[in-house]
């Protein structure tokens, strides 16, 4: 191994051991790494927006392409620094209600038409498993939708007929929250072994 | 009791012990077991297959650098498998942190293993801000969306994009995320647009995926570590998944195992002020 | 003026996609006014990224200069930021060409060393940790303290077994077609149908926030004054 990459090798094993330093107890040297890493990122975000954003979405499109209607959202976006300055933070509003109304827009139609009637129409199929047909699958699936969507309706008392459904929802929704947590734990396992 | 004072005042450090030592002897001493494939493992793999050969695909890095270890395996397998169809690849990221250096280095060293050229045989858009209009505006034109790559070539210098302009000329979206972003490449771009997608997320992520998949909206999910074994073992590459799922069988008894001796504890505890309380 | 013009503009930009997913694409006037304000939307949000790279040196700054206590790990933040941003920054052109691929953001650049070498191992450092906290929480947090509890525990153990090779092994020594069962009816079946209730009322959520901004009724997003 060459000088190099055995400083390599130490600089990243300063930074784990420094995060890792934080599970016998908070210490100036996770302290040190904490910051430095929100400096590092801070710092990246920064090349990256300058690069992907000023440069590639900006300035060659505008000067090699004469693309100037991009003009514009440029100034829109450098209004976005008037947050800083409380006397001019209003000029921000202006690039922002673009971001926000374009993806209000977008979101209103995918979820309504993606996840709505995507789910609405997977839940109205007979499931299969194994290629062929599942009608106990499929009953507790259907079982399993109308109990959930039911507890999570607080519109109404969960008394009577609504609340004997909710209950059986409570059930339905432990068995999934309990896979979930298994999935979670397999997950940060993976993560420590990686 | 002493068992319940024990129980109840063990220090936490013990427990990161158990979990070093846990991680540590399948390491020292490696054991290995079957991984049989589930269902949706395999459909994701027959999906794959199916895209014809020499097609565009459109794999996505839509991962942080903190779960590397759960989607590194899978993106590297996924580009196994599709340079072995020799296919197309064009990568690209809706995450800011990481997304386009992971995707660079990963793409370039599965690359080179089977003589892609860049430009011709794979190309790495990048990251561009805001995903919900990068996810919606490819559709139209991917050029106006990412005038240049990565590195800030023109598109129009690129071979491969001179070909693929829109969702259109795009046969299979692979997504490899670690995050919500799923959701809404299934809301947004499969639900408008029709694209067939599968997702390689991390085992946080997985079983909300299990909705996506009864829909047909996705057409095969890879879960966490176990799943890109299961993948890794599909395309025939053994490598960082296949060993780390072994070695997370023993931390995963000893989870279980903990939560038995807590809750004894607690049951033990309780029993005792139960007793306290009758006299 | 300050509040109307924004909410006229959110409405405006708001609509024009919500009609655009009704059209073809390709629709020449409406398509490039959509595909337009995607590309306009793209940038302004990378500025607000931007924003907030400067808001947080920014801030860092100023406990510097006021001597706040634990100033010294303000001043390591700040070095930090422009530790990674200089490098990516500078010109390729004000070096010579054997270090030119030491600026700039690709391979083999100081900002891409940084990012590989430093914050990439302390990010996955910081998450692993979740590792051990997930087994004291097992240890201590983790009770049976009713039946519903119960279920969810028991649950997450037949699951994580489930998911391991050697515990796999085990289940089937119970019952061979044991793991297939659990995948089916507790995965596939009463997980999925939960997961698709949660997404239905996440989405019918997230849709009326969205028509709630469109409307002007959600201002939040304009801040104060």
């Amino acid at each position: 191994m060459s000088g190099w990459e055995l400083f390599q090798l130490w600089v990243m094993a300063f930074g784990t051991i420094a995060i890792f330093s934080f599970l016998y107890g908070d210490n100036p040297f996770y302290k040190f790494a904490e910051h430095l890493f929100a400096g590092l990122t801070a710092g990246y975000y920064f090349g990256l927006y300058y690069d992907t954003v000023v440069v590639q979405q900006l300035w060659i499109p505008i000067v090699e392409n004469s693309k100037w209607s991009l003009i514009l959202p440029g100034i829109f976006g450098v209004s976005m620094f008037a947050r800083l300055i409380p006397k001019y933070s209003w000029m921000a509003r202006i690039g922002l209600a673009f971001v926000m109304g374009s993806t209000a827009g977008i979101f209103l139609m995918s979820e309504l038409h993606g996840n709505v009637l995507g789910q609405m129409g997977g839940a109205m199929a007979i499931q299969n498993s194994g290629g062929a047909p599942n009608y106990l699958l499929t009953a507790i699936a259907a079982v399993g939708l109308i109990c959930t969507l039911i507890y999570f309706y607080f519109s109404k008392e969960h008394t009577g007929v609504l609340g004997a459904t909710a209950n059986v929802g409570i059930w339905f929704i432990m068995i999934s929250f309990g896979a979930h947590f298994g999935y979670t734990v397999m997950g940060r396992i993976s993560l420590l072994i990686g | 009791m002493k068992i319940i004072t024990f129980l109840s005042t063990l220090n936490r450090r013990w427990v990161y012990t158990l979990v070093w030592i846990a991680v540590i002897i399948p390491l020292l001493f490696p054991m290995s077991f079957k991984i049989n494939t589930t269902p949706e493992v395999q459909s994701l793999y027959d999906a794959v297959e199916n895209v014809p050969d020499s097609s565009t695909v459109l794999l996505t890095f839509d991962l942080w650098p903190n779960a590397l270890a759960e989607t590194e395996p899978m993106a590297r397998t996924a580009l196994h498998h599709l340079f072995r169809k020799n296919c197309n690849v064009v990568t690209l990221t809706t995450i800011p942190l990481g997304g386009p250096s992971v995707a660079e280095r990963v793409t370039r060293e599965v690359a080179a293993l089977y003589d892609k050229k860049y430009g011709v045989d794979y190309v790495n858009l990048g990251y561009k801000p805001n995903y919900v209009s990068v996810l919606r505006g490819l559709a139209t034109s991917i050029e106006s969306i990412y005038p240049t790559d990565n590195s800030g070539t023109m598109l129009s210098q690129l071979p491969l994009m001179h070909t693929v302009k829109t969702y259109d000329q795009i046969a299979f979206i692979f997504i490899v995320a670690d995050n919500g972003i799923v959701d809404n490449w299934v809301s947004i771009v499969n639900a408008q647009f029709g694209k067939k997608m599968c997702a390689a997320v991390t085992s946080v992520m997985a079983p909300k995926l299990y909705a996506y998949m009864g829909s047909g909206q996705l057409t095969g999910i890879l879960g966490g570590m176990k799943g890109a074994a299961e993948y890794e073992q599909l395309v025939h590459k053994p490598g960082l998944a296949t060993i780390g799922i072994s070695i997370q069988s023993l931390v995963h008894f000893l989870i279980i195992a903990l939560i038995g001796l807590g809750n004894l504890g607690f049951f033990l505890e309780r029993r005792a002020k139960q007793k306290e309380a009758r006299g | 003026m300050r509040t109307t013009l924004p909410l006229i503009l959110a409405f405006i930009s708001g609509i024009i996609m919500v009609v655009s997913f009704f059209i073809n694409p390709e629709q020449k006037v409406l398509g490039d006014i959509s595909q337009e304000l995607l590309i306009w939307a793209s940038i302004i949000g990378g500025f607000s990224f931007l924003l907030g790279a400067v808001s947080i040196t920014r801030v860092n700054w100023r406990s510097y200069k006021t001597r706040r206590p634990g100033w010294g790990y303000n001043l390591v933040t700040i070095v930090g930021v422009f530790m990674m941003a200089i490098p990516a920054l500078w010109p390729t052109s004000w070096l010579p060409e054997s270090m030119a691929s030491l600026a700039g953001r690709n391979a083999g650049s100081v900002y891409d060393w940084f990012f590989l070498y430093l914050a990439t191992p302390m990010s996955q450092t910081m998450f692993a940790i979740l590792a051990f906290y997930i087994a004291t929480a097992a240890y201590r947090a983790f009770r049976a303290r009713s039946s519903q509890a119960t279920l969810l525990l028991i649950t997450a153990s037949i699951v994580m077994l489930w998911r391991v090779p050697m515990g796999e092994a085990l289940l089937r020594v119970i019952y061979d077609g044991l793991p297939e069962i659990i995948n089916t009816y507790i995965m596939a079946g009463i997980n999925m149908s939960v997961q698709r209730g949660i997404i239905i009322g996440a989405a019918l959520g997230a849709a009326t926030f969205s028509l709630r901004i469109l409307l002007g009724i959600e201002r939040t997003y304009m801040g104060k004054g």
